[in-house]
């Protein structure tokens, strides 16, 4: 009798928290439903689909072909695929040595560099790519300043030539992006104990021993993060290429990435949305996959 | 002074609303209209508005300014979403666009063909607006191309404006390079990533991408193949400045880079923009391909006006363009003075504006020359993938240039755009 009332009394307990915490959740899982559930479960169906904007059919696995058999898709998977295995290794590189470079103490004025390496990412997305683009035009400052130096005799056709193209997108978004990962290295570094360096210099550990051996390794975390958050960003790419192109992707589909093919398909092309949405799984799938092997390559060995 | 009773002033009250209530559904609402272009379709709108509010003084317009890609983007999300809220009550649409956007959403322009009478405008222009017996929107304007050309320049190499008439490109490419060793300057410049140039030619040549039934017709297709040869040759001539987008492209020959360009007549307003350059301009004829069927004239853009079915001021727009864009032959002269917009309401050109002789041209009457190579325009089917094979011709026109022969390009371009019409 006496455990029966117990174990009542602890239901009732279990139950009050119960339906208090689904309370406060509420809110939260409703517009989680609307905005998030909601609109995948959609774009799923919708994938489906095909046809000429509103007049659509059902065609089961006819996009997945459709996907299969169009070079325009596979161009630019190639290309998105081409500026994350460039870029991201580029950028991450980048922002670690200079994270360590700015974490020196010893260095003067470090709050003045800190600072004009992260600007780069609060500046506007477009904003920046317009300025690149006439800056990086026949006749702009960087061929005219290359040209000035010696380094070439004939001026770059930056936006016009399918390779210098590529390097121009690659170039404007580690401008970008460089400061922002290295906000995240430089916050990991400081919570590093100093001693641990320290103790090292003492045994005689040369510098770069130090930054490959000490700092990298318990870096790794903060290294997965960002690697991750700019896989998916590169993969995601839009803003710039749709800026310097005239939202082309040009010249010759060279810097065609497939959320700008999305783009081009539901809003330049004959709208096909059922197609579109078909790619963007593509690109969900391709995300999964990239982060997923990337834990696995940093994970735990024991 | 007043003194009148309470119930005298409720009962003038209610008359006064009752009249301002009845007038209300017809000629007291806000037109939003979406269009691109401040020089030229922007500026043109507000005039027809306040042409318009002369005699309807209770309507007011609401005229948004967007760059062209962003009023299509909007549109096609509007009209995906199905709301008509948030959607204008007028919008402007590019020919080549128009039966795109009415085959893959129907019902969501307002048919016209009761309300206005179509015989007045040109053939072509309603044509393109027509689906299914049923006429939408009101035509509009007239890409009508030319040679825009730099008189100083031409002069300085040594050539007459006699000498650009009627020519053929491979005769523009040699007055091109005699104008670079001459002056110094570039005969023209293009976007190659543009499809523009590439659609002046073939029109020119009577033919599109697509035959009159809407088949692709690529590979056959001898003006496609004149137009991408000679886009080729132009460039390794080396007569062109490339451009980077559209504001390098209107920088070229505003700046004076470039001894001229052929574009649509539109452009007008922005060659004339250059005060300073008054007197240095002239225009020719379009040149044409060196094949039996072309023509001396040609057509890029031309748009028109849309209502929208779901607008809540759908009978006022409708009667807005009807009485302005559908019969008012001042209005029609006075945008062609100020902004080159040759209308395409074929009564509107007989008007005194098409005789008048343009002093920043020379003193041309460049207005009788666009309206007389109007007229030689080859008609032909847009069809609704215009966009779809400009990107293969773009991004094939590269290899072209690098020197593969044309009819593997023309074989590479058909392969793409089967796969992207669907």
């Amino acid at each position: 009798m006496a455990i029966f009332t117990a174990r009542n009394r602890h239901g009732g307990l279990k139950r009050y928290y119960d339906v208090n915490g689904w309370l406060f959740i509420g809110p939260a899982l409703v517009l989680i439903a609307i905005f998030l559930l909601y609109p995948i479960v959609q774009s799923l169906t919708l994938s489906v689909y095909s046809g000429r904007g509103m007049m659509m059919k059902f065609t089961g696995f006819g996009n997945l072909v459709r996907i299969y058999n169009d070079p325009i898709f596979w161009k630019a998977l190639t290309n998105t695929i081409t500026f994350f295995i460039i870029q991201v290794p580029i950028m991450i590189v980048l922002a670690l040595i200079i994270a360590n470079a700015l974490n020196n103490p010893k260095l003067r004025f470090s709050g003045l560099f800190r600072t004009a390496i992260f600007l780069p990412c609060v500046s506007s997305l477009v904003a920046y790519s317009i300025l690149f683009k006439s800056m990086f035009s026949v006749d702009g400052i960087v061929n005219r300043t290359l040209i000035g130096l010696g380094v070439m005799d004939q001026p770059i056709n930056w936006l016009t030539d399918p390779f210098w193209a590529k390097v121009l997108v690659i170039t404007a978004i580690t401008w970008r992006w460089t400061g922002y990962n290295m906000i995240f290295y430089l916050a990991a570094l400081q919570n590093i104990d100093r001693s641990i360096d320290e103790a090292a210099r003492i045994d005689g550990v040369p510098s770069w021993g130090r930054f490959f051996y000490l700092t990298v390794p318990m870096l790794k975390p903060v290294i997965l993060f960002t690697t991750i958050t700019s896989t998916i960003g590169t993969l995601q790419l839009f803003d710039e290429v749709y800026s310097l192109t005239e939202g082309k992707g040009g010249p010759s589909n060279a810097t065609l990435t497939l959320s700008l093919y999305i783009y081009n398909l539901t809003f330049r092309f004959m709208p096909n949305f059922g197609y579109a949405a078909t790619i963007s799984y593509v690109i969900v799938v391709l995300v999964a996959l990239l982060s997923f092997l990337q834990f696995y390559a940093v994970r735990e060995r024991r | 002074m007043d003194r009148l009773p309470l119930k005298t002033w409720t009962l003038r009250a209610a008359w006064v609303g009752a009249s301002l209530m009845a007038a209300a559904p017809a000629f007291a609402g806000e037109i939003t209209i979406w269009c691109w272009d401040p020089n030229f379709n922007v500026a043109i709108m507000r005039e027809a508005g306040e042409r318009y509010t002369k005699a309807h003084p209770g309507t007011t317009f609401n005229i948004v300014d967007f760059a062209k890609a962003d009023v299509e983007q909007k549109l096609q999300t509007g009209l995906a979403s199905g709301t008509g809220n948030a959607l204008p009550d007028i919008v402007l649409i590019e020919d080549y666009g128009a039966q795109k956007y009415l085959q893959s959403f129907p019902g969501a322009f307002a048919p016209m063909t009761k309300k206005i009478d179509y015989s007045g405008f040109a053939p072509y222009k309603v044509q393109l607006m027509t689906l299914e017996g049923e006429t939408y929107g009101v035509p509009f304007d007239s890409g009508v191309t030319g040679l825009f050309y730099r008189r100083d320049y031409l002069e300085q190499a040594g050539f007459k404006p006699a000498d650009l008439e009627n020519i053929t490109w491979d005769r523009y490419i040699e007055i091109g390079k005699a104008v670079e060793a001459k002056t110094g300057k570039k005969m023209t410049t293009e976007d190659l990533n543009d499809g523009g140039m590439t659609r002046i030619i073939m029109q020119s040549g009577g033919k599109w991408y697509f035959n009159d039934d809407g088949e692709l017709d690529v590979t056959g297709n001898a003006a496609l193949k004149g137009a991408l040869d000679t886009q080729a040759k132009m460039v390794k001539a080396g007569i062109v400045k490339p451009a980077t987008g559209w504001n390098d492209f209107v920088k070229g020959f505003t700046s004076g880079d470039v001894a001229s360009v052929v574009t649509g007549v539109w452009i007008t307003g922005t060659i004339k923009a250059q005060a300073a350059q008054a007197g240095k301009w002239g225009v020719a004829p379009t040149p044409r391909l060196d094949m039996a069927g072309a023509t001396n004239a040609s057509n890029l853009g031309g748009s028109s006006w849309y209502v929208l079915a779901k607008s809540k001021e759908k009978d006022e727009a409708i009667n807005f363009l009807g009485a302005i864009y559908g019969k008012d032959i001042d209005f029609y002269q006075k945008i062609l003075a100020d902004r080159g917009a040759v209308g395409s309401l074929t009564a509107a050109r007989s008007g005194a504006v098409y005789q008048q002789s343009d002093a920043f041209f020379g003193g041309e009457q460049v207005w009788q020359r666009f309206a007389d190579w109007l007229a030689k325009v080859p008609p032909v089917n847009y069809g609704i993938f215009t966009n779809e094979l400009d990107n293969a011709v773009t991004a094939n026109l590269q290899a072209l240039i690098a020197g593969k022969p044309v009819d593997a390009v023309l074989k590479d371009i058909e392969e793409q755009a089967k796969t992207q019409i669907q």
